[in-house]
């Protein structure tokens, strides 16, 4: 469906012009233009970090932007508090949907702004009006009194969408709305949001999943790095190939460096997985890394490569299957018996798993090595320090000082923090998750760099990241996982982008 | 998904190209570069003088209530033995906030330290205990509050770390069942002790100051140590800052957090031991409300309440503070209810201080 | 200000030695007979306070440090109340006042700086009398003699003069009014509210009542035990009326708790029995003068305690003794009288009731 009902007038509903907005040491936003028109789904695409979230909370008010116009109906207008902007008609249901689980469904429809007289709430209207707005979603099923909490999720969406209609609505944000839902809710989803389009309300729907944006797109606002990159793309006429092309674009050249010689097929592997397991997420997974050697693990966010990742490093308790480290296998759920074994770990999210921001550099450094620099308890922290300096010395941390608070530091010398804590470990298997997410081109280069000497050097690496050209670039041999399931294994450089991309879409992509 | 709105480096136009992107440092570097240069002018650069910067500010506090003890009540407040005096009050309840300050930097909270205290008191002077120690010796008595005190550290860290429930509730729990055994075991009756090696060890001076001074002293250099100079302190930094990133770094984080309730148990007993000492008496009413004086200290001492970084020293002159102030009080005549006023207000000044610091830390 | 004079001093460095040899026998009968001869002293008199003739003229000035638990509870503030009250009538006392504390380590310390200012005297009511014992010994030694209110030490060595309510003595004033109104009914249901049940002076009131009923064959039919306070003593009531539909007499043993106990007997709608209280508050005292409620009675158990310790210790340290005896010196043990009011004689004492 390509088409809405609804006559498309010259005027946009809704129209943001160079928006900028900047956080402490960051800019989110530099410069997001999009244009909404009454009666359309506007989708909204781009990569983690790329700037969706932020943008939302611009529209929704929660965020003020540093830079920028907004336009509504053509009126340059200001949306300063969330309540100015619901006063428009702008209504916004988050992933996380914000609902009072022990209040009913009625409850929670017109919670802020009940019918009431003299303070005396009048349950009999509120319970009608939320029937009429169940059923003008097309789920009369739903009991205006059952509490929310016994909802399923695609009926806990439904109440959200209820409580935005029970608003004037006239733009819809709906951020990931599918993400909970099974098929049949999607396609029920699909048929409200048609109807409401029908009416003439806007929606901006933002969406990981391609496929979905073919089914009820109509327009696309492409976002990379906090900028648009691609705006009023119509849906029928931009091939995926396109979309994926300006999702994950070619704005960074990589630097990657050149892999040394082959390992020898028959050299003994480091780390061995077999047939491991995590219920609902991944299966069979089984993996072999040889000393020397980097392997990538290709695929969307959600395909279970994180999981992977952490599960085989003691994070997560598997169902099933063995991790062994040089022959020896290692103790289930255990990061301490992971890490003694020697196997380290770079996680995802740097800032909330990988650092203890407000403490100095080197103790960041240092904390999986404490006991090397005790004796009987009692840290030598001179030592500490010194060994700190030679291995941030050697990664190039900038600025240099061990000293510093890592909070300090930009993403890519953060993540240079990481790295030389399993530097100054030592250790034989080396686990890398989005290594280079949120660190600029010059410090990617950098990483790349470290990685490959470390591989070098003996240790075994295993890479995952969202962006397939620095897998095929970084890694030796790739793998390939969709939905929890190797789909693909082999040498990266006899695979190419579009092959993984493939891969990674297959059944997937209209 | 979870959209990383915040990512550095995510500053660069689109045009920012190819050509540019080998080139060290790049603008974010500097940016940043730039932010910490700043950052260490405010707070005098590095952690270590920040938290010295703020103790200077509680020891004026101290010493703006020495003073105005002194202008108030003359020598009655500058004597040795009314210094004696002021410190015999705060030593119990400085050995709790010492616990106590391991426990808030390792990301917990514990509500339950003046029942612990109160139940290990109790046990320690049970007719059965004093019997036994009559029989044996009375160091059994010692033993018996020490392992009241661990034990119940130990529940209360079991369930926290293990069972997932979060401290407030489980202490909150403790608080209650710890004061209610104590009562069942004391029938609410104050238990005498008769052992007179016990009460003499705990009531004599070393060199002119009374033992519990000394215990307390010894409690907080110890505490010291343990927090800024072994690996102990370093995990407990590191669990009480960002446990996710503890875990993942290899620490056993559930194991460190059982042993920081533990040791705050361990402090609760020597704390009883210690009010056994001056009372010569177990009570299930002994420690009341200590859990607010040792928290209040802990707060305005500069340890932050969701953990990750803590200050002995901050404690150590949290406690003077308070039961400076109380003294200053007796001696003016005043009551507890203005006492109580004056000690909330502090709370509360400490507090928005330290947030101001931290909203300053975060926005440079 | 503290004017101390040199045989003052010697004077009280002599109290720990006379505390060994002295003999309270005197002050042991007063629940029997010489009680009532002070409940004259002080309602004789315009000012009830300061009756007793020469002991009320101006003397050396004397320095007394008080120190009470928390005023968490009507009786326990009127406490400090009467002592400051006292404090002002009298020229010569300077009162060091260090109120309102439950933790020991507190009061402990208060008492420490009692003793660091070199006080004259140091009137205590311990929060527990047990625990304030070593340091109640510690400034006996310092010659500082200390005047023990309410809750005894564990040690008689700890105190120079130890001033008592009589809990055992309000039971049985309670009881003796009761045989009084049903000596002749038999199968009259007695019924008892008591305060918090593990504390001694609740169960030495519980035994005197009992004791008291068993004098005229009566007992207690049925009983509940609130805590002091006055949603407790709503609460437990509700309780008892609801068990015993028909009730002929009912003890409550604190007014403060009555409060609630009587807002319970008017939401029952109950009034067929008549209702005795304890402690003595001005609440209860106005009820038994209006005499329209189930209240009749109350039995009184002196908030003026701190006060008379304060009194006491002044007389002690200005080296004179109590003129309506013969002893010269000030007694060893004061127990106070539990009288019982009614609508007789709620005049007498409803000007000295404290306030719940």
């Amino acid at each position: 469906m390509t088409e809405t009902p609804t006559a498309r007038s010259g005027q946009p509903l809704l129209e943001m012009r160079g928006i900028v907005k900047r956080f402490p040491g960051v800019l989110a936003l530099g410069g997001v233009e999009l244009e909404v028109r009454a009666g359309e789904v506007h989708c909204l695409l781009g990569q983690n970090g790329a700037g969706k979230s932020t943008l939302i909370k611009v529209l929704s008010a929660s965020y003020q932007p540093d830079e920028g116009e907004i336009f509504w109906e053509g009126q340059p207008v200001s949306l300063t508090t969330p309540q100015a902007a619901m006063d428009l008609g702008i209504s916004t249901i988050y992933q996380e949907l914000d609902l009072v689980p022990d209040l009913s469904v009625a409850e929670n429809i017109f919670l802020g702004h009940e019918f009431s007289t003299a303070g005396f709430s009048q349950r009999g209207e509120t319970t009608r009006r939320a029937r009429e707005l169940l059923a003008r979603l097309g789920h009369r099923e739903i009991p205006a009194g059952r509490s929310v909490g016994r909802l399923s999720p695609a009926a806990q969406q439904i109440v959200s969408m209820a409580r935005a209609l029970s608003h004037d609505t006239r733009l819809l944000i709906l951020d990931e709305p599918s993400a909970v839902l099974d098929q049949g809710e999607v396609d029920n989803l699909f048929r409200v949001i048609r109807d409401l389009t029908a009416e003439g309300v806007a929606i901006v729907y933002i969406s990981h999943r391609l496929e979905e944006i073919r089914q009820i797109g109509d327009r696309i606002t492409v976002l990379k790095d906090g900028s648009t990159v691609a705006t009023g793309l119509a849906v029928a006429d931009t091939p995926t190939s396109e979309l994926i092309k300006l999702m994950t674009g070619r704005s960074i050249e990589y630097v990657f460096p050149p892999r040394g010689k082959a390992v020898p097929r028959s050299a003994e592997p480091i780390l061995e997985v077999s047939g491991l397991e995590l219920p609902g997420v991944f299966s069979g997974v089984d993996l072999s890394v040889r000393a020397g050697e980097i392997v990538g693990l290709a695929g969307l966010v959600g395909a279970g490569r994180s999981e992977i990742l952490e599960t085989l490093y003691g994070a997560r308790r598997p169902s099933a299957g063995t991790v062994r480290v040089n022959g020896r296998e290692l103790r289930r759920a255990s990061v301490p018996a992971a890490v003694k074994a020697g196997v380290g770990l770079c996680p995802e999210e740097r800032k909330s798993q990988g650092l203890l921001l407000d403490q100095a550099v080197y103790r960041n450094i240092t904390i999986s090595t404490l006991g090397r620099f005790a004796r009987l308890g009692f840290l030598d922290s001179r030592d500490e320090r010194r060994r700190a300096a030679t291995v941030t010395e050697s990664l190039d941390v900038r600025p240099a000082g061990v000293d510093r608070l890592v909070r300090l530091l930009s993403g890519g010398n953060q993540q240079k923090v990481v790295l030389s804590r399993w530097l100054l470990r030592e250790c034989r298997v080396l686990l890398l998750d989005e290594p280079t997410r949120g660190v600029d081109v010059g410090a990617r280069a950098e990483i790349y760099a470290v990685v490959r000497s470390l591989a070098d050097s003996g240790v075994a690496v295993v890479v995952v990241s969202s962006e397939v050209e620095e897998v095929l670039g970084l890694a030796d041999r790739v793998l390939v996982v969709r939905e929890g399931r190797v789909v693909h294994e082999g040498p990266a450089d006899e695979i190419d982008e579009s092959r993984v991309l493939d891969l990674v879409m297959e059944g997937k992509v209209a | 998904m979870s959209e990383q709105s915040t990512s550095p480096g995510a500053d660069k136009g689109p045009d920012t190209g190819a050509v540019e992107n080998t080139v060290a440092p790049t603008t974010d570097t500097v940016r940043v570069e730039t932010a910490a240069a700043e950052t260490e002018r405010d707070t005098g650069g590095g952690l270590m003088s920040g938290s010295f910067g703020r103790n200077i500010g509680l020891v004026l506090a101290l010493l703006l209530i020495c003073a105005a003890g002194v202008i108030t009540a003359g020598d009655r407040f500058a004597s040795i033995d009314n210094s004696l005096t002021i410190l015999r009050f705060a030593a119990t309840i400085g050995v709790v906030s010492i616990g106590m300050t391991f426990v808030v930097t390792g990301g917990g909270f514990d509500l339950s330290v003046g029942a612990i205290l109160a139940l290990a008191s109790v046990w320690s002077t049970t007719f059965a205990t004093q019997n036994m120690a009559e029989d044996t010796h009375w160091i059994l008595m010692v033993f018996a509050a020490l392992a009241v005190g661990a034990g119940c550290g130990l529940v209360n860290g079991v369930v926290i770390a293990y069972g997932k429930v979060v401290p407030f509730i489980t202490t909150l729990a403790m608080l209650a069942a710890a004061r209610g055994l104590a009562e069942i075991i004391s029938e609410r009756r104050t238990q005498i002790v008769r052992n007179e090696g016990f009460k003499d060890f705990f009531s004599a001076d070393v060199a002119g100051v009374p033992l519990i001074v000394v215990i307390f002293v010894l409690v907080s250099a110890g505490g010291w140590v343990l927090l800024n100079r072994t690996t102990f302190g370093r995990r407990t930094l590191a669990v009480g800052g960002n446990p996710e990133a503890a875990r993942l770094a290899g620490i056993n984080v559930n194991r460190h957090t059982v042993m920081l309730y533990v040791l705050v148990g361990l402090c609760c007993g020597l704390a009883a031991l210690m009010l056994i000492g001056r009372t010569s008496t177990g009570s299930s009413t002994h420690g009341d409300q200590y859990e607010l004086d040792a928290i209040a200290a802990v707060v305005i001492g500069g340890t932050l309440l969701s953990g990750g970084r803590g200050t002995i020293v901050g404690t150590v002159l949290g406690v003077l503070i308070f039961s400076t102030l109380s003294n200053v009080f007796t001696l003016n005549n005043q009551d507890t209810s203005t006492q109580a006023v004056a000690k909330g207000l502090i709370i509360v000044v400490a507090v928005l201080l330290q947030q101001r610091l931290a909203r300053r830390a975060t926005t440079t | 200000m503290r004017l101390r004079t040199t045989t003052q001093r010697q004077q009280s460095r002599r109290y720990p030695g006379l505390v060994v040899g002295a003999v309270a026998v005197l002050a042991l009968t007063a629940c029997t007979g010489s009680a009532e001869d002070a409940a004259d002293d002080d309602g004789g008199d315009s000012t009830p306070v300061a009756a007793a003739g020469s002991n009320d003229e101006e003397g050396d000035m004397v320095t007394i440090g008080f120190s009470a638990p928390a005023a968490d509870h009507g009786w326990m503030g009127a406490i400090t109340e009467n002592v400051r009250d006292l404090a002002e009538q009298y020229p010569d006392i300077d009162l060091q006042i260090a109120e309102g504390t439950n933790d020991v380590n507190l009061q402990i310390s208060q008492v420490e700086t009692f003793i660091n200012d070199e006080v004259d005297a140091i009137v205590l009511l311990p929060f527990d009398g047990a625990a304030m014992t070593p340091i109640a010994l510690e400034a006996m030694e310092a010659g500082i003699p200390v005047i023990n209110v309410d809750r005894e030490f564990d040690d008689p060595n700890a105190a120079r003069v130890t001033v008592l309510g009589d809990n055992y003595g309000m039971g049985v004033s309670a009881g003796q009014y009761m045989c009084e109104q049903f000596g002749d009914k038999p199968d009259a249901v007695i019924a008892e509210i008591a305060g918090i049940d593990s504390l001694p002076l609740t169960q030495d009131r519980s035994q005197g009542f009992e004791d008291a009923l068993a004098e005229c064959d009566l007992e207690v039919s049925n009983r509940v035990a609130a805590d002091f306070t006055v949603e407790g003593g709503e609460e437990e009531a509700a309780k008892l009326l609801q068990a015993a539909p028909k009730i002929d007499g009912l003890w409550n043993h604190d007014d403060d708790q009555g409060v609630g106990v009587l807002a319970a007997i008017e939401n029952a709608g109950r009034d067929e029995f008549v209702m005795v209280g304890g402690a003595g508050s001005a609440n209860a005292m106005r009820e038994i003068q209006d005499d329209s409620g189930v209240l009749k009675a109350t039995v009184i158990y002196p908030s003026t305690q701190g006060a008379d310790g304060v009194k006491l210790a002044r007389l002690l340290l200005q080296q004179k003794a109590m003129s309506d005896l013969d002893e010269v010196e000030v007694p060893r043990t004061i127990q106070l009288y539990a009288p019982v009011v009614t609508s007789d004689n709620v005049d007498q004492y409803i000007d000295s009731a404290f306030e719940s």
